[in-house]
Order: C-alpha cells, then structure tokens, then sequence
C-alpha cells in the first residue's frame, strides 16, 4: 500500500517536473524570434547567427533538461521506494 | 531495488558506477588512435601540400621578380644604346657642322684674300696705269708744248688743250 | 525502462558489470578507427580521389572551426575536438541500428565531460597561472565567489546531463512510439494477427526528428560548448 502510494506520488511528481518545460519553449522561442529579427536586418551574418542561436538554445534548454532528467528518476529508477 | 535491477542484468536507467572510468579511458584511447591514424595523417597531408604550394608560389614570384629584374635591365641597357647612338650620331654631326663650318671658313677666308689680292692687284695696275698716262701725258704735253711752241699758240689754246686731253684721258 | 543490460562480470573488485554501453563504445570505437583506416590509406599529394577530398575537406573545415570559435593559437585542440564530435555522432547515432546509445548512458557523457573538466582546469591554470586561476573566482566582487565555485562545475556537469537527457528521452520517447503503435496495432487488428503492424514503417519516419536530428545538433552542441567553454577559461 505504502509502496503504491510513493509509486503513485512519483509519477505525479514526475509530471509536474515536466512543467519546467515551459520554461526552455519560451525561451527558445524568444531567442529563435530575436534570432530571425537579426537574420531580417543582416542575411550575411545568417550562419552565425544561426550557430549562435543553436548554443544559445542549447544552454537554455538546460533547465528543461533537468525537468527531464527528475522525471525519468521518478519514474524509472524509483528512488524513493528504496527508501520505505 | 537495485538488487532487482543487477538480478534482471540490467543497470538502473540513470547510474554511475565503474563504467565512467572505462568510458574516460575509452575516449582517451580513441583521441590517441584518431588523433594519430586521421587527424595527423590528413593534417599532415594537407600541410604537405600547403608548404608545396607556398613555395610554388614563392618559386614563382622569385621568378617573377627575376624576370622583372632582366627585364629592367633589358630596358636599361636598350636605352643606353639608344643614347649612345644618339650621342654618337650627335657627335658625328656636330663633327660635321664644324668641319663643314671650318671648310667654309677657310674658302671664306681664303676668298676675301684672293679678293683683296686681286682688288690690291687691281689697285694698283691702275695706279701702274695711270702713272704711265700720266707719263705719257707728261711727254704728249711736252711734245705738244713743243709743238705750241713751234706753231705759236695762244695760252688760252694751249690750256684748253691739256685739259681737253687729260679729261679724256684720266677718265 | 531499463537501463544498459549487464553482458558479463569482470571478476576483479568483486565483479564489475560490463554493459551494453561498453560493448557499443567498442563497437564505435572500431567503427572509427576502420573508418580512419579506410579514408586514409592509399592518400596521395596530386592525382588524390574523391575519397581522400572528402577526408581532407572534413578536416579542414574541422580546423577552421576550431580556428572561427577558439582562435589561432589553439588550434593544437582540434584533434580532440574532431575526436569528440565523431565519437558523440556515431554513439547517438547508434540508436538507430537497434544499439542502446552509448551516450543514453550517464556514465559515458560523465566521463567525457570528466575529460573536458580535467583539461579545462589544466589550462586555465597553465593560461593564468594558479594564483590568477583562484583570483578569477573573487571577480568582479568577493560576494560572488559561491556562485563562480557554483558555475564552475554546474557547467560541465550540464553539460554531461543534457547530452545524456536529449539521448535518453530520444530512447524513451521512441519506446514509448513503439508500446502506442504495437497497443494500436493489436485494438485494430488484433483479431487477425499479433503482429504490431503499424510499428513497421512510422517509427522510421519518427526517427528521422528524434534520432537523426537530435543525434547530430547534439554531437554539434556538445562539441560547440566544450570548444567555446574551453577557449573561455583559457583567454
């Protein structure tokens, strides 16, 4: 029963882990928007831009990452049934 | 739990155990490897080939650089011929004008001495001339003065006559 | 989900566990060195084959990558780069030949950022000097000196976790595809035949996003962060 209840728990908290994933698409998007604006006022700079925008996502995806990486713990690895 | 997982033969989905180790040295045995059966090889290749065509290019502009070298001396000396033809040809002209000037002036000089021989000469032929009319004169006067003397002419005739004679004489 | 299956036990230590990421880290470990093999042998000055322009451009845009994003002087780092790069793509891309990635596993992404931590500290304390090394924690103000400790190794230690994490959840979200297409398969046809009928060509189509593309952007990313991460502590 208890195990049933932390099982159950993880996996909420797996899914409200994935809220953080709000986070990175808005931030993507924002930095993918400001990247297109450069791109519009200077096409030569495109590839850099676009190498710049790509590690840019690359960090802000970060947080989202780690939203991810909680949620597949909860959910796979289970550690908090090891502790009952 | 994890006991569970190793009794399956699985490892948990999120771990870290001696695997980081073997992967550490994994990836330091493939750098060496790759570093040195790829990236050195083609690098070296490419460096290879880099090296040759610098000097190519050096080659070329060493070649470059002599050619421009010849070809200004090439220039130079043509335009040193051609002075010195110029110079010759000026040298022989002006040669020319002062021998020619110096012919003329000699055919000059020696035409004014002819001429002036020649006038001096003429010079005095006449005053030879008129010496000798002058003496004729003189012994036509004094025959005619003897003749007056004989014949009784007046002073007046006798005037009139010398003067007559010496007019168409000294002309 | 399960994590790497166990192949066998090493028996020293009391038994250490090889896994399918060891197998697979072999696997392109040998791909690799065959690959460079293959591509330079036979390489020639003149008269070279497309085989070897192909080689030859690879590593030149390499360098020259390495020379866009780090500068001139270190350029000595772009075999370890290119290493990085090939090794991540062709681990990730394991997992479209029915492998488990070997970057699905936290322990290969740890060690490799365990190697970029272990050369970033080393340089930079060769660049700077050790006493410039521990004055760059105290700037711009002392106060800061927590969070540049903080940021000095939740840099790396996000690096090797994103990396892990795109892979891994690529792994999940394709098994998951599978479960869901099989589960439809057997509501649809499951009178007729067992056979997950629908799992046969749509996960294919799938994987060309979360395989192929985020294989690639993240062999791309990782050895992007690490070259600008790297040139960062040393400049």
């Amino acid at each position: 029963m208890e195990k049933a209840i932390v099982l159950g728990c993880s996996a909420l908290g797996a899914g409200i882990a994935m809220i953080a994933g709000l986070g990175p698409g808005i931030g993507q998007g924002y930095a993918a928007g400001k990247a297109a604006e450069a791109v519009g006022r200077q096409p030569e700079a495109a590839g850099t831009v676009t190498r710049t925008l790509l590690t840019g996502c690359a960090v802000a995806e970060s947080t989202g990452i780690y939203s991810l990486l909680i949620a597949l713990t909860l959910i796979f690895v289970n550690p908090l049934v090891g502790m009952l | 739990m994890d006991n569970l997982f190793l009794s399956l033969g699985y490892m948990p989905f999120i771990s870290i155990d001696w695997t980081i180790i073997a992967q550490l040295l994994n990836t330091l045995i493939l750098f060496l490897v790759l570093k040195k059966l790829l990236f050195g090889r083609v690098k070296q290749i490419i460096d290879a080939r880099q090296a040759e065509v610098d000097k190519m290019y050096s080659d070329a502009d060493a070649a470059m650089t002599e050619a421009d070298r010849l070809k200004n001396l090439y220039a130079d000396s043509v335009a040193g011929a051609r002075d010195e033809a110029q110079r010759i040809v000026a040298d022989a002209r002006k040669t020319a004008e002062d021998q020619s000037e110096a012919i003329l002036d000699e055919a000059r000089t020696a035409a004014s001495n002819m001429l002036a021989k020649a006038e001096s000469e003429i010079a005095s032929e006449k005053k030879k001339a008129v010496n000798e009319i002058k003496d004729e004169i003189s012994d036509i006067a004094i025959m005619i003065a003897e003749k007056v003397v004989e014949k009784e002419i007046t002073p007046a005739d006798h005037e009139k006559l010398i003067a007559d004679f010496i007019d168409r004489v000294g002309e | 989900m399960n994590g790497p299956e166990i192949l066998f036990y090493i028996p020293i230590f009391g038994g250490l566990p090889v896994t399918e990421t060891l197998r697979n880290t072999w696997i392109v470990m040998a791909i690799l060195i065959l690959l460079s093999l293959w591509l330079t042998s036979g390489m020639k000055m003149q008269g070279i084959s497309k085989k070897q322009v192909v080689v030859e451009q690879g590593v030149k845009m390499l360098y020259q990558m390495v020379e866009d994003t780090m500068g001139k002087d270190k350029l000595f780092f772009a075999p370890y780069i290119g290493t990085l790069f090939l090794f991540v793509l062709f681990s990730n891309l394991m997992g479209m030949f029915a492998m488990r990635a070997p970057t699905a596993d936290l322990n290969t992404t740890a060690g490799l950022i365990l190697i970029y931590f272990m050369l970033n500290q080393y340089f930079a304390i060769k660049c700077h000097g050790l006493a410039g090394r521990l004055k760059g924690f105290v700037e711009p103000i002392p106060v800061m000196l927590p969070l540049n400790i903080v940021g000095e190794f939740s840099t790396p230690i996000s690096m090797a976790l994103r990396l892990f994490g795109n892979i891994a959840s690529g792994i999940v979200i394709t098994s998951l595809i599978y479960q869901a297409l099989t589960w439809v398969s057997n509501l649809v046809f499951g009178g007729i035949t067992a056979f997950p009928v629908f799992a046969v060509g749509i996960p294919a189509v799938l994987s060309i996003y979360f395989d192929v593309f985020t294989d690639v952007m993240q062999a791309y990313i990782v050895t992007m962060l690490t070259m600008v991460f790297l040139a960062m502590a040393m400049d």
